[in-house]
């Protein structure tokens, strides 16, 4: 017993091993039914060997039915004589008999002596052709029946409207149909006025129903052209509505802002009745299109973070454009019923102060197309296409990364791409049965081809709202080209977080209001300054047609005649809040949107453009140039620039000319001579050939010489000068 | 985006995960570094169903440093290739599964805290694989170098002044061959794809 040894035995394993877990346990395939070993055991048949016996057959019929015999000793020893397989082996046992009975048939005929096989002739149709001529013609004549009863209403009305000369109702609902969007609801024909196949999210609908007008109020309407349709629009849409934008200096007391909420005279509403449906649906649009505007304008002042807030009182939004300088938006609404938007005092105040403040009809056209570009940019997406809806992180990741900068990237992310997401997501549910990954890939990416049509389509709806204008206010809008491939491009958060940046509608508005408030005021410099300067003229030229935010002025400064010899040219960026100035020397100044910094920055200009002519007038004379300086040390300090200064000697060196250019002051000119004429010996100075140094400065008094302008009188001054004396 | 180097540490007997990672933690607070959130990468397997031939597996790999983009590595027999999409890749990964099915046993993932201490950027991150602890990863970029070889040295510095003489720091092996080239972020998401691999193995044994 000491010495036994442990012997495990196991059985053998019976059935496979279907799985070994990770966990080392085994997972056995259950052992097979009897059906399906039947099944099993029904594979292994094989069929080629019966088809060799069929070649016996046909040699020797009697041996099939030893096979036959063979087979039932072969079940009757497998099981008892209800075995499952009965039914499929007696219809085969048949269809044997039967391939053996044809097989004897084919074979008794080919021998053509006991049998003979010949063609059959198909039976005749029996075949009446005037019957079939009375049928035709009954049905045809009913087919006419119905077709003359409906000619015959559709004459009786069209003859009883005319008499009574009244639209088409019907003709009228198609023209609608064709600019509008209708659908047969329950009840009634209902149209749909909003954006939103056009890009729009606004949530307010715009439903309106279309009926038939009464009879008799049609017939009333007839004479002066009414249709015969009248179209339902709900009250809140009613009216006229537009965005009036104003800019104005800065009110103290708000009473006075009340102007801009203005409309015109009550009596809209029944004058409105009379309308064409079509300016009804228009205006009712137009109203939708405002409201949305609007909307979004108060929620991103609400949003926007600006260093002095902006403010959205009732359907008003102030901003501040520039110091001093109050951008006001406004929405009027004049809806006929209800006058709550329309403060009765303002009507009154519009009187008085309409003159004053005009509204800025570009930057409402510039709202407008703000808009539009943000409902275009929701449903153009940029391609590469089915990529364009990056999903964000998974709310796991989210969490991942909790401090602030990554959930409000986080939170940004998903709520651009929403939308997006929704498209891509059913394009992706739909399709997609691919067989390995890559090609998956690959498909996936020429679907862009599919989406192409959809794309057209949406061109159509896109041009039916979207009135072609030579104006480039539409910015960057909707994700970027550069957000689409920022998964691809495994761009990092601080990336995601750049390009999550995007302007709002307001921000853009107050952009271009500010631009508009720099170039106009920069604009007024320049003109004051060429009135106020008339001694070397001032040119400029705007070119401010390209964008809204920023323009460019090309300042030249010459003097007339003398264009050729000397002038001076700079150019003024003129942006949002600064200017950026390029001088002929390639420097570049950046002013803020003070005025006085670019007036002062003119008038330096103007002083050294006076220096260099002088120069340049002078080597055109054959003077010689002694020394020049712009920025003297000398004299009072300027307030402004510092003083500049040249001395020019003559051809033959007897004269000399000394100009100082103060921007305070303005040009003085002095001349010296030598010999000086006043030389007289002394006892300090004895010797005549101190003469020769040059004598004291003396001045020019410029204003009383010939001349149209400075150099002109430089130049007539240089000519006598060189003139031997 | 600079170079990272992905460094494995080992857990002393009788310590805990966590324990080791808030040693780490003071020892890099101590350096005078800021803690900047949390970050998670994770990895999914799928192997590509007996039907379509020789068996090739997929790994999708996600890392909350580029949060919009999703990795997918094929290892097909000898080559690897990626693939770098958007977060509906992880969709059409599902609708890919009558092809490719998922070893949900084997998703495993780095998660922990996230350091910046001027140009560099550390995590410490602690490697799961069906919330069972694995071991403990360091990743390490240096932000303001796109060259592996021009950087090394430095990484390897910190690293070893970090981590203490008793780890040996050597170049990853994904990057031995790319020290002279761009480091993209992809490169982070092999050198996972090996460590992760390595975890899988130590532990698989039973699973082969």
């Amino acid at each position: 017993m000491a010495n036994s040894v442990n012997i495990s035995i196991e059985a053998p394993i019976e059935n496979q091993i279907q799985e070994i877990t990770y966990d080392g346990q085994e997972i056995y395939q259950a052992p097979l039914s009897m059906s399906e070993n039947l099944a099993r055991l029904a594979q292994k048949i094989d069929f080629s060997k019966s088809e060799d016996e069929y070649c016996n057959i046909k040699k020797e019929g009697e041996t099939s039915v030893e096979v036959k015999s063979d087979e039932d000793s072969k079940e009757a020893g497998y099981q008892s004589s209800q075995w499952p397989w009965e039914s499929v082996r007696n219809k085969l046992r048949n269809a044997l008999t039967e391939v053996c009975v044809l097989a004897d048939v084919l074979s008794i005929a080919k021998e053509k002596r006991y049998m003979v096989l010949d063609p059959v002739q198909p039976e005749q149709v029996e075949n009446r052709p005037m019957v079939q001529v009375y049928g035709r013609k009954k049905a045809l004549a009913a087919a006419a029946a119905v077709l003359m009863a409906g000619v015959d209403r559709l004459r009786a009305s069209e003859t009883m409207r005319t008499a009574r000369n009244m639209p088409d109702f019907h003709i009228d609902l198609l023209r609608l149909r064709q600019n509008w969007r209708l659908k047969k609801g329950s009840t009634g024909i209902v149209g749909d006025l909003s954006y939103r196949t056009a890009g729009s999210k606004f949530n307010q609908t715009g439903v309106f129903e279309v009926t038939k007008a009464a009879e008799e109020a049609t017939a009333g309407a007839g004479a002066g052209g009414g249709a015969a349709l009248r179209v339902a629009v709900p009250p809140e849409l009613q009216g006229v509505a537009f965005i009036s934008v104003l800019c104005q200096k800065e009110v103290v007391c708000g009473a006075e802002q009340e102007e801009v909420a203005t409309a015109a005279a009550g009596g809209a509403a029944e004058a409105e009745l009379a309308l064409h449906w079509q300016q009804r649906l228009e205006a009712a649009q137009n109203v939708l299109f405002c409201k949305e505007l609007f909307a979004r304008l108060a929620a991103e002042a609400v949003q926007l973070d600006a260093s002095i807030p902006h403010m959205v009182v009732g359907n008003q939004i102030m901003a501040t454009v520039l110091p001093g300088i109050q951008l006001l938006i406004g929405l009027c609404h004049n809806n006929g019923q209800n006058n709550s938007n329309t403060h009765p005092e303002s009507v009154k105040a519009e009187g008085a102060a309409g003159g004053k403040s005009e509204h800025d009809h570009v930057l409402e056209h510039s709202l407008h197309q703000l808009l539009r570009a943000v409902h275009h940019a929701n449903t153009h997406h940029p391609f590469p296409h089915p990529a364009t809806g990056p999903l964000g992180p998974s709310k796991r990741r989210c969490v991942a990364g909790t401090h602030s900068l990554h959930t409000t990237l986080a939170a940004h992310y998903t709520r651009c791409t929403l939308h997006s997401l929704h498209t891509t997501l059913a394009a992706h549910y739909t399709r997609c049965t691919l067989h390995s990954l890559h090609t998956t890939l690959a498909a996936h990416y020429t679907r862009c081809t599919l989406h192409s049509l959809h794309q057209l389509l949406r061109a159509v709806h896109h041009a039916n709202t979207h009135h072609p204008f030579p104006h480039p206010a539409t910015g960057p809008l909707g994700p970027s080209k550069r957000r689409c491939v920022a998964g691809p491009m495994a761009a990092d958060r601080y990336e995601l977080l750049e390009m999550s940046k995007e302007q709002s509608l307001l921000e853009q508005i107050i952009q271009q209001a500010q631009h508009f408030f720099m170039r106009r005021r920069s604009e007024y410099v320049l003109d004051t300054i060429a009135k106020e300067v008339k001694d070397p003229l001032i040119v400029s030229h705007w070119n401010a047609l390209n964008s809204p935010t920023q323009s460019c002025v090309k300042i030249n400064i010459m003097a007339y005649g003398y264009d050729a010899v000397c002038r001076t040219s700079l150019v003024v960026h003129v942006g949002e809040k600064t200017l950026k100035c390029i001088c002929r020397d390639g420097r570049v100044r950046h002013l803020s949107y003070e005025l006085q910094e670019l007036r002062d920055l003119i008038y330096c200009q103007i002083y050294q453009h006076q220096m260099t002519a002088v120069q340049a007038v002078g080597r055109c004379m054959g003077w010689q140039l002694l020394a020049s300086s712009s920025h003297l040390g000398s004299g009072p300090v300027e307030p402004l620039g510092n003083a500049s200064s040249c001395l020019l000697a003559s051809p033959n060196g007897d004269r000399m000319i000394a100009i100082r250019c103060e921007p305070s002051v303005g040009i003085q000119v002095f001349i010296a001579q030598s010999p000086r004429k006043d030389f007289f010996a002394s006892e300090l100075v004895q010797d005549k050939k101190w003469e020769n140094l040059g004598g004291a400065f003396k001045e020019i008094k410029l204003e009383k010489m010939e001349g149209k302008n400075f150099l002109n009188k430089m130049e007539l001054l240089m000519a006598c000068l060189s003139s031997p004396s | 985006m600079g170079v990272t180097v992905l460094q494995q540490y080992p857990v002393p007997e009788h310590k805990t995960g966590t324990y080791v990672i808030e040693l780490l933690t003071k020892r890099i607070l101590a350096l005078g570094a800021t803690q900047q959130g949390q970050f998670l990468v994770d990895c999914e397997s799928y192997l590509s169903l007996p039907q379509m031939g020789s068996t090739k597996t997929v790994h999708i790999l996600h890392n909350s440093e580029q949060p919009a983009s999703v990795f997918s590595i094929l290892e097909s027999g000898t080559k690897n290739i990626h693939v770098i999409a958007d977060g509906l890749f992880d969709l059409l990964m599902m609708k890919l599964s009558q092809h490719y099915t998922s070893k949900k046993q084997t998703k495993i993932e780095s998660k922990g805290p996230r350091f910046e201490l001027g140009d560099f950027c550390v995590k410490f991150g602690s490697v799961t694989m069906n919330q069972n602890f694995k071991g403990i990863l360091i990743e390490v970029e240096y932000r303001p170098c796109v060259m592996a070889n021009a950087v090394w040295g430095l990484l390897r510095e910190f690293l070893q002044g970090l981590l203490g003489p008793s780890i040996t720091v050597q170049p990853p092996q994904h990057l031995l061959s790319r020290m002279n080239e761009i480091y993209a972020p992809i490169d982070t998401i092999y050198q996972y794809l090996e460590h992760f691999s390595a975890y899988r193995k130590v532990t698989g044994l039973r699973s082969a």
